[in-house]
């Protein structure tokens, strides 16, 4: 028997008891299939590949990265605690030593969810990969962590909570916004004021093959990776990209996942969406935890198969060619503000933008106005207000990790001053300096 | 009355016994070069003492099986291998006639890929051309549809007829899920055929000779049960590595486990650790090692470190370390009364114990030499020295058994409801047994803090265990009312179900054929011992509308013994 390269943490967790509806594709039945897939396979047995038991995130935890409003029990469930525990476990594997890489196969998934939290968008509640990030900052010292998103929906919720993050390189893989939810996405959207050219979006035309998603992984990923210098790589590693998806359309193959997998190299996988449950998950995921473990995963191929069939139109690799040219120069050379489309605008000394903002899945709408405090010397202190269809006005203040003294007491002061005035239901604090999180209005 | 014989390592341990104590027990050496020998003789001893007609039953534990791998005598066997997609069938190349077919069968059991029986046809000529006998077939997902592997039963004939003596289905190895380990378990179930069928012909002849054709014969196996000789026939794998579990089941013959529990068995070199969960043995996850090859065969979850009564004392800086080194019996066992000991003998755990006062074993006036020898070299007291390493070889189990607690506790759990409520094992007791036990107690009730207790009849509970544990099986049933099939891979047992078959008749279907198939074997196994490990039934879903429930079930007879020697020990 051979032994792994990498040694590979999974933390498997398919929460056979927990669904959104029976028969919604987030349902207990998702990773049944992978579950028979690796088992067979014997994967587990392999030298150095080891499977391991999810912690459970702690309401700190959430706190820390969300504004959840009400609360965070009202909007996360104890599979979200779950689920985003798992990914702690994952960054705790590798930042102990203990693998060198780690995979959270876990679920309900999380990449839709949003910097304010009012219920369920896109099947997610709770961001799992900013847990993660914030777990790794805080209680490791990381700073400059890179998300490369290759669900195949555009990760819009890790988009807008690291929309001001210069530290956060954040790349996403996606069908074009204009085919498919949640229809954003763009090469224009590219990070506020301070991370400009930190958020890279490409957009892939359906029918993308393993040979498109190759082009763009080697031609934009990589370049900006390797400039950026990551101290961690986190791939949000959704498998509806996979040819056999019910809802998206896309031609990636096993193969084509594991050699992109390969390529980027990332420290921690976490699972994203992924709804071809029986003809695509269980070998995508085999195909996946093989390249992590740095085994041959040449054997791995899915029934459905067939070389013709999957193959990408020519017309797709030229569009993708243009596309690649143009795009690694939103990172090296990021346009000016009024070029891009965030939708905001500098108010004297603050930035401000609207957004409205649907949960599909728990038909909620919500309108924000996010307002960041243009700082020198931080990150700058943020503040969101939020009215939805569910919640009157709610406020949020956010001091950023590392905030300079001026963001850190104009922040305490917004959040005594909204408690005295009344003007909102809820509000709430986050104060990265003094680990302090509070909520108001219960 | 009933007889049990444990064929170990160093002795063959025998008891007969019933309801009223111990009738006759005989301990002699182990000779491997002819176990039979070793079962005759301790078949003969018991004889002695108890009439042939008085006894009913025999159990044996024996390390047939075992040796014949330790040793490489195996037997060569054909594998024919239909692995499909995935990690390469090449990586678990386990012998020479090894053959990879086409075919494959996906995780719902559909088959993807015909099964190339040219190739196969090929593959067996191969085999036959070089003498080879006895051959495993075994497919990947063999254990949602046998299709492949019942097709290379076919093309192999007949057992004992002109293509095959035998031939070992991956699928009957049980239902679980893992292609490698089924592999290694087929191959070695093959590879041992032979070697076990002559030795259980011999142990029949003897019973003849000795007056014992009446007897019923079972033997151990790893997970704490017993299966009937016959059985043991066609799967001799299971019979491997039954020692640890012989020692277990006597210590639930001689106490009265309830709680949480802690079993140590303190032997000559090692001791095996062993956990009670509510009263009942904790079995392996998976499966226990054979080599470096994983197999399924279940077993009773056993950790051995190597700490025993002969473990040899060492000294390393202030730190007076116990074992894992064997460096020949204690100076007690060895130097005969009156005599000195060697200048440069090197003292062992037995020869602490014996200086303490908590042991007086063998030569003792020895030991306390060894241990002022010993310790005058490394210029610290002789008390010293013996209660450190005392204090030393309690720490080292009480550590290997809380790395053991611990990775039980965080056995991977899959519902949400098992890891937020799941309980955690919490030991009350330690139950000790094997030569040093008496001796090691006082050391071991302080450091594990707990309720620490030491059976009669200690030394020879391995045999106690061998002789009163009853008959274990289980089986898996997997069932997919979309395909309206249900299969019990262990019975071979394949039949349609309707649409609407629900989890609550898959439960009672498992637990019918299980007992069913233990009466065709002749086995008495009472319904209330037969219990349901797992039951899950998943809708399956297509376009948003249910097409069928996936269902598992495994079932067990729970491991046990026959009845309990509690309190009225002679």
């Amino acid at each position: 028997m051979h032994e792994a390269k990498n040694s590979l943490g999974v933390i498997f967790f398919p929460a056979f008891d927990w669904s959104i509806s029976p028969t919604h594709p987030e349902r207990e039945e998702r990773l049944l299939y992978t579950q028979d897939q690796l088992k067979e396979e014997g994967l587990f047995d392999i030298e150095g590949v080891d499977e391991h038991k999810p912690g459970v995130a702690t309401r700190e935890d959430i706190e820390r990265v969300h504004f959840c409003y009400p609360e965070v029990e009202a909007v996360a469930t104890r599979s979200h605690m779950v689920a985003a525990g798992g990914t702690k476990t994952a960054a705790d594997l590798i930042m102990s030593g203990r693998h060198k890489k780690a995979f959270a196969l876990v679920r309900p998934p999380g990449h839709h969810a949003m910097k304010v939290v009012h219920g369920s968008r896109g099947f997610c509640n709770i961001n799992i990969e900013a847990v993660m990030i914030e777990h790794l900052r805080e209680n490791y010292g990381k700073k400059r962590i890179a998300v490369v998103d290759t669900d195949c929906h555009h990760g819009d919720g890790t988009q807008d909570i690291y929309w001001h993050d210069p530290d956060v390189l954040f790349i996403s893989l996606h069908q074009d916004g204009r085919t498919l939810y949640p229809g954003t996405g763009f090469p224009q959207e590219c990070g506020g004021p301070h991370a400009l050219g930190r958020t890279i979006n490409i957009p892939l035309p359906p029918g993308t093959s393993d040979e498109g998603y190759m082009m763009a992984m080697e031609r934009v990923v990589m370049p900006i990776l390797k400039d950026f210098k990551p101290e961690v790589v986190i791939n949000s590693a959704g498998q509806d990209n996979h040819f056999t998806d019910p809802i998206t359309n896309m031609n990636l193959t096993a193969q084509g996942y594991a050699r992109l997998t390969e390529l980027l190299q990332a420290d921690i996988a976490v699972l994203e969406g992924g709804y071809s449950i029986q003809g695509a998950l269980p070998y995508v995921n085999l195909g996946i935890c093989l390249s992590m473990a740095g085994l041959d995963y040449s054997g791995v191929r899915e029934p459905g198969f067939d070389a013709v069939k999957h193959a990408q139109r020519p017309q797709i690799a030229e569009y993708l060619a243009k596309l690649c040219d143009a795009l690694p120069d939103l990172y090296f050379n990021p346009p000016r503000l009024e070029q891009t489309v965030s939708g905001g605008k500098i108010e004297g000394e603050w930035f401000v933008r609207h957004k409205d903002i649907y949960y599909d899945t728990d038909g909620i709408s919500e309108a924000q106005t996010e307002e960041l405090l243009l700082c020198d010397s931080c990150r700058g202190l943020l503040k969101i207000v939020s009215r939805t269809t569910k919640n009157p006005a709610c406020l949020g203040v956010e001091i950023p990790l590392h905030a300079c003294p001026r963001c850190r007491e104009r922040g305490l002061a917004l959040y005594d001053e909204a408690q005295s005035k009344d003007d909102y239901r809820y509000s709430q604090l986050i104060n990265r300096a003094d680990r302090q999180y509070l909520r108001h209005g219960f | 009355m009933y007889l049990g014989i444990d064929v170990g390592g160093t002795h063959t341990d025998a008891v007969a016994l019933d309801e009223s104590g111990i009738a006759a027990q005989a301990k002699v050496r182990t000779n491997h070069q002819d176990l039979l020998a070793s079962v005759n003789q301790a078949l003969e001893s018991i004889l002695e003492t108890v009439p042939a007609q008085d006894i009913s039953q025999l159990n044996l534990s024996t390390t047939l099986s075992t040796n014949a791998i330790v040793q490489g005598t195996l037997e060569d066997v054909g594998m024919l291998v239909v692995p499909g997609p995935g990690i390469s069938a090449d990586d678990f190349m386990l012998c020479r006639d090894y053959h990879v077919l086409k075919g494959s069968i996906d995780h719902r059991g559909s088959e993807i890929e015909r099964l190339d029986e040219t190739e196969a046809r090929r593959a067996i000529e191969a085999c036959r051309k070089k003498g080879v006998r006895v051959f495993g077939c075994v497919g990947k997902f063999s254990t949602r549809n046998p299709l492949h592997e019942n097709t290379l039963r076919q093309m192999l004939g007949p057992d004992g007829g002109a293509g095959a003596d035998a031939v070992t289905l991956g699928h009957e190895l049980g239902g679980r899920l893992n292609f490698p380990r089924r592999l290694a378990t087929a191959y070695f179930n093959c590879a041992v055929w032979r070697v076990f069928g002559t030795f259980a012909d011999a142990v029949e002849k003897s019973l003849m000779r000795l007056g014992l054709g009446h007897v019923r014969v079972n033997t151990l196996k790893a997970d704490g049960g017993t299966f009937p000789l016959a059985q043991a026939r066609k799967m001799p794998v299971q019979s491997i590595f039954s020692g640890p579990a012989a020692s277990v089941m006597g210590i639930i013959a001689l106490c009265d486990i309830n709680h949480d529990s802690i079993i140590l068995d303190i032997g000559g070199t090692t001791t095996d650790i062993a956990v009670f969960i509510d009263g009942q043995p904790l079995v392996e996850h998976d499966g226990i090692n054979i080599g470096s090859h994983p197999t399924l065969v279940r077993a009773l979850k056993v950790h051995s470190i190597g700490i025993g009564g002969d473990s040899a004392i060492s000294v390393l800086g202030e730190a007076v370390r116990v074992g894992p080194n064997r460096l020949g019996p204690s100076q007690a066992d060895c130097v005969e009364l009156g005599c000195a000991c060697a200048s440069d003998a090197r003292p062992t755990l037995i020869d602490a114990l014996n200086c303490t006062g908590q042991a007086s074993h063998g030569n003792v006036e020895a030991s306390r030499q060894a241990i002022a020898q010993f310790a005058r070299c490394h210029s610290i007291s002789p008390e010293v020295l013996a209660v450190q390493a005392v204090e030393a070889a309690s720490e080292a189990i009480f550590k290997a058994t809380r790395e053991l607690l611990d990775e039980i506790n965080d056995k991977p759990v899959y519902t949400i409801h098992e890891l937020l409520e799941g309980r955690r094992v919490v030991p009350k007791r330690v139950y000790l047994m094997g030569g040093p036990a008496q001796a090691m107690r006082e050391a071991v009730h302080q450091r594990f803090e707990l309720f620490t207790v030491v059976p009669e009849h200690f030394g020879v509970a391995n045999a106690i265990g061998a002789a009163l544990t009853r008959n274990t099986a289980s089986l898996e049933l997997f069932a997919d009312t979309e395909k309206g099939v249900m299969f019990i891979p262990a019975l071979r047992h394949r039949e349609n179900v309707p649409r609407n078959y629900t989890l609550k008749e898959a439960e009672r279907d498992a637990l019918n054929h299980l007992l069913a198939h233990l009466s065709e074997m002749g086995v008495f196994a009472d319904r209330d011992n037969a219990q349901v490990n797992d039951a899950s039934s998943f809708n399956m879903v297509s376009d948003g509308v249910t097409t069928g429930r996936n269902i598992r079930v495994k079932c067990q007879i729970k491991p046990g013994v026959a009845f309990a020697l509690t309190g009225n020990g002679r």
